[in-house]
């Protein structure tokens, strides 16, 4: 046996800059998916509160499914799915992809009761004030309903940043999947770990703490 | 006149346009230059990787041998057990070298080659755990990775013994090893050839006993229905075992004789 | 590359009451963790409220990492982390503490925000009325927290059921991690998976609209 093959290797600094690496591949992923999702969301939300019945028995119910499955299922089939119809895309891609339509249908609720927070006496009232549809929605919906429901948007985009974590599954070495390698090479599990658990607080916990700052502000 | 002419250059070009509708995977591997190898690097010595994390082992040796063979680039794609064949269904792959046991149940989704290379499945242990035969597993917290034929094997051994909520399943060998390292699990099952590797890096991992059920035989994997590709693989394997490179690949990865292909009284 | 791929759903459809089994341990393993999540949430809500420096601070550390770390790197933990401190769980185990920690952090959170939502007069009015602590605690503010955070723990319920998918990652057989090893041994993963993403839909479904029914049998009045 040629003993100069080895496998494995202890955990060395160049290790440790492969976690930071992997943090920023989180980081674009749930940016890439958290700000298509939103916009996407904002949009389904208003179609929502726009059109009743129609809009929910169709929109509404199919953003409903991708609330109501777990999101690493989705991934795992969607994944598949883009591939057996032909749609040779990468484990980033339908990460992002698949990230931002879940995205979208937690938004889309979000938006809903913002735009729904607004109630439609006040719109009545800016509309008898000569204010156009755009105008009402541009100057009175939107100011007051993001103030209603932007801590809840917060949520949301914090839930999606730590749920990108599940695109591991699909081979993509974001921080999850580096960290998981790093442990069985490295053998070093805890302070992997702790390290990966630190990026991931480091990225969530001050954007948490500034929304709650904000909701206790906002409703004082 | 005019119609004539046009039938017959429309004649023409379906003629020129035929043969590439109906190319095969032969052939696009061919035109693209380039042959896309999904290996499974968690596998040492038959794949892993390098000091330098690059690619390495036997099944990288043989990815290199048949794009050569076909005189075009070798592309690796990195693949865990699980990803690997669905690596050809979604076409992300041409061929898996990846140590895949040829399972009926497998080949109803991918196309298998005739086999080659065998393994059998052995258990590496805690040093602690005072395994030194089968017999003695019973009742102990055994570990495979999931998805793989041990794993199956396994759990119907398992269910014998009414253990099935003894056994664990991860997600890749390396952590099946690191569980038996840990002590999470007394034993884990992998193939014969990585108990070495594995033994030499764990203090507290010894080699356990070789597991009852049969020789593993493994294939390349290529899409179902391009019989004239996987028709290519089976003759790339012989040409590699006559040339003596199979042999030469296994003395330099695993250290011993490379093991008889054949099986006996099977003609194939 | 065209479409080139037959589905296979029968085989699928062959397995169906193994997956139905497979959704009741998901169910089980989802409402344990809810018992303990909820027991574990009351106990760190009241700490971080009133308890003393120490022990508010591991509240404090407890509902934070729970909230601001993935799920899945929680398991992690509890499967490999407290393996390096020689502390072995089963798979089952790894789940459960995983999803009890997870929830019990949400919910701390949830309690926190009823107690703090029912004014502390009403404490004092029941007190002046002879009750003993425990009795104002119990009659008078812990119903009114109920009611709050009802509509919370409800969704906290679906959410851990969502959440015991992750089991697949760490090898523990409940809905997902049954569907996984089915796909794989024939890896058709997407006829499985559409199954039991279905399966999941109607678990999720009734689970809302029993927890409305109850909603509606407890808080009419």
């Amino acid at each position: 046996m040629n003993q100069s093959i080895s496998f494995f290797s202890g955990f060395g600094p160049k290790d440790l800059w492969f976690l930071p690496q992997a943090a920023w591949q989180t980081l674009v992923i749930s940016a890439l998916s958290i700000s298509t999702g939103t916009l996407l969301g904002i949009l389904f939300g208003w179609i929502l509160s726009e059109s009743k019945i129609i809009g929910a028995v169709t929109l509404g119910l199919v953003l409903d499914a991708f609330r109501s499955v777990p999101l690493i299922i989705q991934l795992v089939l969607f994944y598949n799915l883009f591939n057996v119809i032909g749609l040779a895309i990468n484990p980033f891609w339908a990460g992002v992809i698949i990230l931002a339509v879940y995205t979208s249908a937690l938004v889309a609720n979000v938006a809903r009761g913002g735009i729904e927070a607004v109630g439609a006496p006040m719109r009545r009232a800016s509309r008898s004030l000569g204010m156009n549809y755009l105008q009402t929605i541009r100057h009175i919906v939107w100011p007051i309903g993001l103030r209603a429901v932007f801590p809840s948007w917060v949520g949301v985009a914090l839930g999606v940043l730590k749920d990108s974590a599940l695109v591991s599954v699909l081979g993509h070495p974001e921080l999850l999947k580096v960290a998981r390698d790093l442990i069985t090479r490295t053998q070093q599990p805890l302070l992997v770990l702790a390290v990966a658990g630190a990026f991931y607080f480091a990225l969530s916990y001050p954007i948490s703490r500034y929304a709650a700052h904000l909701e206790r502000k906002w409703q004082s | 006149m005019k119609l004539l002419k046009l039938a017959a250059a429309a004649a023409i070009a379906s003629t020129l346009a035929a043969p590439a509708a109906f190319a095969d995977k032969l052939d696009d591997v061919i035109n693209n230059g380039v042959l896309r190898c999904a290996v499974v690097l968690d596998f040492p010595p038959i794949g892993y990787r390098d000091a330098n994390n690059e690619p390495a082992g036997f099944d990288v040796e043989y990815c290199n041998d048949m794009a050569a063979a076909l005189d075009v680039d070798a592309e690796v794609i990195p693949v865990t057990w699980a990803e690997r064949l669905p690596a050809i269904v979604t076409n992300r792959a041409d061929v898996v070298f990846g140590g895949t046991s040829d399972s009926l149940e497998r080949a109803k989704t991918v196309g298998f080659s005739i086999p080659y290379a065998i393994y059998f499945a052995q258990a590496v242990v805690g040093k602690d755990s005072g395994i030194t035969s089968f017999e003695d597993m019973k009742g102990k917290r055994v570990a495979a990775a999931v998805g793989t034929v041990p794993e199956q094997e396994w759990l119907k051994i398992a269910a014998e013994w009414g253990e099935e909520n003894l056994y664990q399943g991860y997600q890749s060998e390396n952590e099946v090893f690191l569980a038996v390292a840990q002590g999470k699990a007394d034993a884990g099952i992998t193939t014969n050839t990585a108990v070495k590797p594995i033994t030499d890096q764990y203090e507290t991992v010894v080699a356990g006993p070789r597991m009852p059920w049969t020789t593993d035989y493994t294939s390349v994997a290529g899409p179902r229905k391009d019989v004239t590709w996987l028709n290519y693989i089976n003759l790339f394997i012989t040409h590699q075992v006559r040339s003596g490179r199979y042999e030469e690949l296994w003395q330099k990865y695993v250290g011993d004789t490379a093991p008889e292909l054949r099986i006996p009284g099977v003609l194939y | 590359m065209n479409f080139d791929y037959t589905f296979h759903w029968r085989p699928v459809m062959r397995k169906l009451p193994d997956l139905l089994e497979a959704s009741l341990t998901t169910l089980q393993i989802s409402v344990l963790s809810m018992i303990i999540g909820i027991t574990f949430g009351l106990i760190l809500a009241i700490l971080r409220m009133n308890g003393p420096k120490p022990l508010a601070w591991i509240a404090t550390g407890w509902v934070e990492l729970a909230r601001n770390t993935p799920a899945l790197f929680q398991l992690f933990f509890f499967s490999f982390g407290l393996g390096a401190f020689g502390l072995h769980l089963t798979p089952y185990f790894i789940v459960l503490a995983g999803l009890t920690f997870n929830n019990a952090g949400y919910l701390a959170e949830n309690f926190r925000g009823g107690f703090q939502a029912v004014p502390e007069t009403q404490m004092r009015a029941a007190r002046s009325l002879g009750m003993t602590a425990w009795q104002s605690y119990t009659r008078i503010v812990i119903p009114q927290v109920f009611r709050i955070v009802y509509h919370p723990m409800t969704n906290q319920l679906v959410w851990a059921v969502l959440m015991s998918s992750l089991a697949m990652i760490v090898g523990f057989r409940e809905l997902a991690g049954e569907t996984q090893a089915l796909a794989f041994k024939t890896f058709r993963i997407f006829e499985y998976f559409a199954v039991t993403a279905l399966i999941y839909y109607v678990m999720v479904k009734v689970i809302l609209g029993l927890s409305r029914l109850i909603a509606w049998r407890m808080f009419r009045y």
